[in-house]
């Protein structure tokens, strides 16, 4: 599997683990009825909250990643002596993270299907809306939609790193 | 507009990158994506037909092997249109 696969894995597990976080922090805490109905505050507040641990759980996801893709590289070059090692960790790492015309296609077909789906989820809850639903549905439907959004967008780039891409 | 698109589609941009590695003293994956400036992950895709390189990057693989890049891309007929 590729450097770009595994990035794209990590960034998707962190998406994921988000998503489930907050459905069953926010939907728990309404299903018990500690959150009246039509509290704007708390549900603006909670994502929010969720939107900053995001960003934040990602870097750190990655960050523990890129350690662990060190330490995998220097187990695999240990045969050689240790004035040699760092020289040689640097200039493998360099040749695996490097990001080229293939991972730029894929990233732009992949974040378009991010933007669509995330334009369906804002279409919908408006409609929702429409059809007289309350805007913590409505908000919940956008937020929601972004999240699926971005994984969908992580799923796109891990079919076509599988199967390919052709810029047409 | 429409026609313009039905000849392209049956077309396909082959390669003979295996070949030439191997007779460049097995040349590997690794070394030829270094030499492009490209992932490995790339050169794979492009040896299997699963992405067709830009213009740029065609010319930086015939480049490494130090060939036109006719030599080392084709243009041909998909066989089964």
């Amino acid at each position: 599997m590729s450097y770009q696969s595994k990035k794209t894995i990590t960034s998707m597990v962190g998406g994921a683990l988000v998503l489930a976080a907050y459905c069953i922090y926010a939907f728990g805490r309404y299903s018990s009825g500690a959150i009246a109905e039509g509290n704007l505050k708390f549900w603006a507040g909670t994502m929010l909250v969720f939107i900053g641990i995001g960003i934040v759980g990602i870097i750190l996801l990655q960050i523990v990643f890129h350690i662990a893709l060190s330490i995998g590289i220097a187990v695999k070059e240990r045969a050689c002596d240790e004035k040699e090692i760092d020289k040689r960790i640097e200039a493998t790492l360099e040749a695996t993270v490097i990001e080229d015309e293939m991972d730029k296609l894929i990233e732009l077909k992949s974040s378009q299907i991010g933007f669509v789906l995330a334009g369906v989820g804002f279409v919908g809850a408006l409609i929702l809306v429409v059809l007289g639903h309350s805007t913590v549905v409505m908000l919940n439907v956008m937020y929601l939609s972004f999240l699926v959004g971005s994984l969908m967008e992580g799923a796109t780039s891990l079919y076509f790193y599988g199967k390919g891409v052709s810029s047409g | 507009m429409e026609r313009v698109s039905a000849v392209a589609k049956k077309f396909e941009v082959t390669n003979n990158i295996r070949t030439l590695r191997f007779f460049a003293s097995e040349m590997t994956q690794q070394e030829l994506a270094e030499k492009a400036g490209v992932s490995r992950q790339t050169v794979i895709a492009v040896e299997a037909g699963k992405y067709s390189p830009t213009l740029e990057l065609a010319f930086r693989i015939a480049d490494a092997f130090g060939l036109p890049i006719t030599e080392v891309f084709g243009y041909k007929a998909k066989e089964n249109t």
